[in-house]
């Protein structure tokens, strides 16, 4: 088996003064890479807080994924605050903004809106921004159904949740092979999100692998939600094709 | 009025810098205002608030010292050597590209050759440069053990153990004022 060597970098590069470089080219030169950057480091923190604040509250109460939609909308808002020359540790700056994001989220939402969760809203907003522009597509509706249940499944893998069938009597734990499989299929996913434009990968990787919402994602990115919209519906016709070429 | 503070100032700003009275940054502050052109002043800022933990505010004072004096090779190679230890690797090869015209067999040039090899995760190039390095250098030898510390992380690697120590290793005596090429003079 082949050792894996670490990067030359991984030698010689210190945690803080790559944080400090994340601010500064945030800062000056307004780098959209190192706004996901920093959100990508503080992004525990923020599913820590909302854990914490879920399990606090007794039932009923709105799910997890909603708590930790409000924590990262804090967040986001605690890097744009974020003053790194005042000497105060980020994390110390963020949490009670967190906290407070959370606390104005939860508070805000009415039964109605509990019952239409957070969850529910990002998937719906995903199947809108695959289904509008499939049945603008090309082919029989068979095939733009199959393109757009294609789309879905490639999101439920890249969540790490294979997609289970309502109604399913038999037992859904896969088998090895299957799950050899499944493994390998999400490495080929995996390969395929790199290999995607820079804005794709970014929506890709926040929406699926950390759970941004479109309009989070909107807001790391500075672009519309619209637009966000436009590039997971890209980004999935790409991989869908990569995979389809691979294998 | 001189561009340059007198050796003595930068004696006593060198001095405070050994102390552990915390005054240093003060200190640097002072005669930068008295000396706002003098690129040794900036450098030994930026290296003050490079060891206290501000590096937000040591890069600006290194790139000034660098903007200043082109030519102050130690200063040129430290900025690089920070921007690298920044996960800066390509600012720190456009950094160190002027040192390329320093005789073939100066230690800072076999200094970036080696680190330049280790971006590329060229291990063993990396190692034999740097050892060039370390034997070439007589006049910085702080650096010579910040340069000791990667070679021991590549031999580690080489032998198949884990790399210890990572960056840290490598900032404890990076911008020790010993550093400072000839005591203060720009090259």
């Amino acid at each position: 088996m082949t050792r894996q060597l670490p990067r030359g970098l991984d030698l010689v590069v210190q945690p803080e003064r790559v944080e400090a470089s994340l601010w500064r080219r945030l800062r000056n030169c307004a780098e959209a890479a190192c706004r996901e950057a920093l959100f990508n480091r503080y992004v525990a923190l923020a599913r820590s807080v909302a854990g914490r604040h879920f399990n606090r509250r007794p039932p009923p109460r709105p799910e997890l994924t909603d708590y930790q939609q409000f924590a990262y909308t804090g967040l986001l808002q605690a890097i744009d605050r974020f003053d790194p020359l005042r000497g105060v540790p980020f994390p110390s700056f963020a949490k009670p903004r967190i906290v407070g994001s959370i606390s104005d989220g939860i508070a805000q939402m009415s039964e109605i809106d509990a019952q239409c969760s957070q969850r529910r809203q990002i998937e719906n907003e995903r199947i809108r921004s695959l289904r509008s522009r499939e049945e603008e597509g090309p082919g029989e509706a068979i095939f733009r159904l199959s393109r757009l249940a294609a789309g879905l499944a490639i999101g439920l893998i890249l969540e790490g949740s294979p997609p289970v069938l309502e109604g399913q009597l038999v037992d859904p734990s896969p088998s090895a092979y299957d799950s050899l499989q499944f493994r390998q299929l999400q490495m080929r996913l995996a390969e395929a999100v790199s290999g995607l434009p820079e804005k794709e990968a970014i929506v890709i990787r926040q929406h699926y692998l950390n759970g941004l919402g479109f309009g989070q994602v909107a807001e790391l990115l500075g672009l519309s939600r619209g637009r966000i919209s436009q590039l997971h519906h890209s980004a999935l016709r790409r991989m869908r094709k990569k995979i389809g070429t691979i294998g | 009025m001189s561009t340059l503070c007198v050796d003595e100032q930068l004696q006593e700003l060198m001095a405070a810098m050994q102390g552990d009275d915390g005054t240093e940054l003060a200190h640097a502050d002072r005669l930068i205002a008295q000396y706002p052109e003098d690129p040794r002043l900036h450098f030994l800022r930026g290296s003050i608030l490079a060891s206290i933990g501000r590096p937000l505010e040591a890069m600006p004072a290194l790139s000034r010292a660098v903007e200043l004096a082109p030519d102050f090779a130690i200063a040129r190679f430290q900025l690089g050597f920070f921007q690298l230890t920044s996960g800066e690797a390509t600012d720190a090869l456009g950094t160190w590209g002027p040192l390329a015209l320093l005789p073939v067999d100066h230690y800072l040039r076999k200094f970036v050759a080696g680190l330049t090899h280790l971006i590329r995760d060229e291990f063993g190039e990396a190692a034999i440069q740097l050892r060039e390095g370390i034997a070439a250098n007589q006049e910085n030898l702080p650096l010579n053990r910040d340069m000791q510390l990667i070679v021991e992380q590549i031999d580690a690697i080489m032998a198949g153990g884990p790399a210890g120590g990572r960056g840290d290793s490598a900032s404890a005596t990076s911008f020790l004022l010993d550093q400072l090429s000839n005591r203060g003079s720009v090259h």
